[in-house]
């Protein structure tokens, strides 16, 4: 146990003592903050006031109206929010193409200074027939702001058009409202609390931490098989210790190494969602544009279902990695080796997504019953929607062969490997490791 | 006490083609240098790695200090300096050291205290906290060789230890295993290099295509072999001194040097003889002494000097 341990820590320290991973440790929140605040930054960039003039040749009050409308649009759709627009009507004759020049002239002008616009709206009778209002701006290359000017524009001539054929706009509005669909999730029988749209976000974030994790984590045993090696250093462990009891030591180092670094960034994650109005409001930007990003409810069975088949995954890819480690003498060599170990890493991944429309097919019930894809696949589909024990039991008992099957296979490979240098082995050769006494 | 702190019993060991050790036999007694000794392929490190439980025999057993545990059960007791030596490039000195001694059961503090005993007793006091990337060859075989006594080992073996170290390391380290030696610990060590054995052994076991051909105390090899040599300096006429030499009947075996030469008189021939034949030819002799084999005749003779040369055969695992 004391030399078991040795092994342990030497792993955990000299890998936690890494650049690499200090820099990834303290990168990953800063990237979740930047994913963050990014668009809010965007959004904040974009809340500047337009200079607009409204160029009324219509009759009827059609431009009014249209002014009054842009003068009312805010940023945030809310009545206390910033205003989008500062409007001034500008009557002009039905011959008002001098007018409109003129005021192109003065539009995205630099030196027009206080007179600089940054576009001009052209209201005329035309529009409730042609169906086209026309404007001219600095601004007419983004889509968003053409998208908030078009939404305001439509429904005042939408208004008009019911006012003059003799509809009540607001009964006409009141019976056209669209109907939303409220979804919540529901698991076994009892209300999650969750919205499917959050339960979504739930999977798709288990799969990719559980993805990168193998991946991640996998490798880093290999690298340390191979560093081991290539330094020739073996020799000496294995005169003191089992090759069984290094390779254990390697995967449970490199392992809690991979949980801190994991954990910082679950809980830096977790924080910075929890804290995220606060953030916001730092910004400038209003809460309610932040709040209403969904957040899932994570159940206590979910996060033991998550834990138990990560660990069990881990320490099956953690054994594959480190047998293909123990193959190679160089580290260029083990890209090339790992190529199927990883490739099927990322098939579990690939299927978890496109079994989230149906997570409990026969191919997802299949794919749960396979120890290699069982450690992505079960829990994915556990957060979309209950699994029976029995299923439940069998998966991880077949995970659970599947990865002392893997070990087993591995720590023979391993034994063996890593005091052989020179050419990789064939197949046949490995063959003959694994049987080896 | 067992007299026997190694003990090899008919030891057989194939690899995929080849026989790398064959039925051998062969026992340390505790305290003072035990030499293994052979050419190159020979078996010599297969046998050692048996002995430390790094592979197993296919036939035959080894017990160590009279018992029955493997080597590895007995790792605390053992030290072991494989021919295939490294360490962490990237841990401290002091680190390493540290982590070699408690993976043979030291506790972490008392490892350390060790550690900065020996690297100050080695000179290396001023590299305690650097890491290994940082240290010349010669140190870092020191720092290997630390690893190796750490843990106070009673029996200390050595797989070709002075390959790669230059004369002046090379002395330190013979000193501190002859040290260790005399300290009443047992030193197990290989070579293919027969003056450094010749030097430092108290008995040898020499061993050829995986089989052993000679086994005992160093002295008692060379009295067996019997005083049956000639050591000859030349100062002129050496072409005459060639011819004489050349003659089987009275010479068996020439190591010839140029201005030496070490003989090997035939079976019944008196070393007069050859003096004689030598004065009559007229060669100008500086030294003409009867002397003991040196180990190095005695290895020739046995092993045959084409497995002298022989090419070292999957040397990786011989």
């Amino acid at each position: 146990m004391h030399k078991l341990w040795a092994v342990i820590r030497r792993e955990f320290v000299s890998r936690v003592r890494t650049r690499m991973f200090v820099i990834g440790t303290v990168l990953g929140p800063l990237l979740i903050l930047f994913f963050m605040v990014f668009p809010l930054l965007l959004e904040r960039g974009q809340q500047k006031v337009s200079r607009v003039v409204v160029v009324d040749a219509s009759t009827g009050g059609l431009g009014v109206r249209v002014t009054e409308a842009l003068r009312g649009a805010t940023f945030a759709g809310g009545a206390d929010s910033t205003p989008r627009y500062q409007v001034t009507r500008l009557a002009a004759p039905p011959e008002y193409q001098p007018v409109l020049d003129s005021l192109v002239a003065l539009t995205d002008a630099r030196d027009a200074g206080q007179e600089s616009l940054d576009g001009v709206v052209v209201v005329t009778d035309n529009v409730m027939t042609s169906d086209t209002i026309r404007y001219l701006g600095s601004n007419a290359g983004s889509p968003s702001d053409m998208r908030a000017l078009e939404r305001t524009l439509r429904q005042v001539v939408i208004n008009e058009r019911l006012v003059r054929a003799g509809v009540d706009p607001l009964l006409l509005m009141s019976t056209v409202r669209p109907v939303h669909l409220a979804t919540a999730k529901v698991t076994k029988g009892q209300l999650t609390g969750s919205s499917g749209e959050a339960s979504f976000l739930l999977a798709y974030i288990m799969a990719f931490v559980l993805y990168i994790a193998l991946l991640l984590y996998g490798m880093q045993v290999m690298s340390s098989v191979v560093e081991e090696k290539t330094s020739r250093i073996n020799e000496v462990l294995v005169s003191s210790l089992k090759p069984f009891e290094l390779l254990l030591g390697k995967v449970l180092g490199v392992g809690s190494a991979g949980l801190v670094q994991l954990g910082i960034w679950v809980g830096a994650g977790l924080l910075l969602t929890q804290n995220r109005v606060a953030i916001a409001a730092r910004l400038g930007v209003p809460a309610p544009d932040v709040a209403n990003l969904p957040i899932p409810t994570i159940s206590i069975d979910l996060v033991v279902v998550f834990l138990l088949f990560f660990f069990v995954g881990f320490f099956l890819y953690a054994a594959a990695y480190a047998a293909v480690g123990a193959m190679c003498s160089t580290l260029q060599e083990t890209q090339q080796s790992a190529m199927p170990v990883t490739l099927i890493v990322a098939a579990a991944f690939i299927a978890a997504f496109s079994l989230l429309q149906d997570p409990n097919g026969t191919l997802a019930r299949m794919l749960s019953l396979v120890p290699l894809t069982a450690p992505i696949i079960i829990p994915v589909r556990y957060s979309q929607s209950p699994i029976g024990m029995p299923e439940l039991l069998l998966s991880f008992t077949l995970t659970v062969l599947g990865m002392l099957a893997v070990a087993w296979v591995a720590g023979r490979i391993y034994r063996i490997g890593i005091l052989a240098h020179g050419k990789r082995p064939g197949m046949k050769e490995l063959m003959r490791w694994v049987r080896a006494g | 006490m067992p007299e026997n702190v190694v003990e090899v019993q008919e030891v057989t060991k194939r690899f995929a083609g080849h026989t790398a050790v064959r039925a051998l036999s062969l026992a340390v007694p505790r305290g003072g240098v035990f030499g293994l000794l052979g050419p190159n392929g020979a078996g010599k490190t297969t046998t050692l790695r048996m002995i430390v439980d790094i592979i197993r025999p296919d036939e035959g057993r080894i017990a160590l200090f009279g018992g029955s545990g493997t080597g590895r059960e007995h790792a605390g007791q053992i030290g072991y300096l494989p021919e295939e030596r490294g360490l962490y490039k990237k841990m401290t000195v002091v680190e390493q050291l540290a982590f070699l001694g408690e993976i043979k059961g030291l506790s972490r503090r008392d490892a350390l205290t060790r550690a900065r005993q020996w690297l100050e007793r080695l000179g290396l006091n001023d590299w305690v906290d650097h890491k290994v990337e940082d240290l010349s060859k010669g140190m870092q075989q020191k720092v290997q060789f630390i690893g190796t006594f750490l843990h106070d080992p009673e029996l200390v073996i050595l797989d070709e230890p002075f390959s790669g170290l230059d004369p002046v390391n090379t002395q330190a380290m013979k000193d501190v295993v002859v040290g260790l030696a005399r300290e009443g610990r047992t030193v197990l060590f290989s070579t293919h290099i027969m003056d450094q054995a010749e030097r430092m052994c108290d008995r040898i076991v020499i061993i050829a295509r995986g089989e052993k051909v000679v086994d005992g105390a160093l002295s008692d090899i060379k009295a067996d072999f019997g005083r049956r040599f000639l050591a000859l300096g030349f100062t002129h006429h050496r072409e005459q001194a060639a011819r004489i030499l050349a003659d089987r009947s009275l010479i068996t075996h020439v190591d010839d040097y140029g201005g030496t030469a070490e003989a090997q008189l035939a079976a019944g021939v008196a070393p007069d003889q050859v003096l004689h034949a030598m004065v009559q030819a007229g060669v100008g002799l500086a030294r003409f002494e009867v002397v003991e084999p040196s180990l190095q005749s005695i290895f020739i003779a046995k092993v045959g000097p084409e497995a002298v040369t022989a090419p070292a055969l999957e040397a990786g695992n011989a």
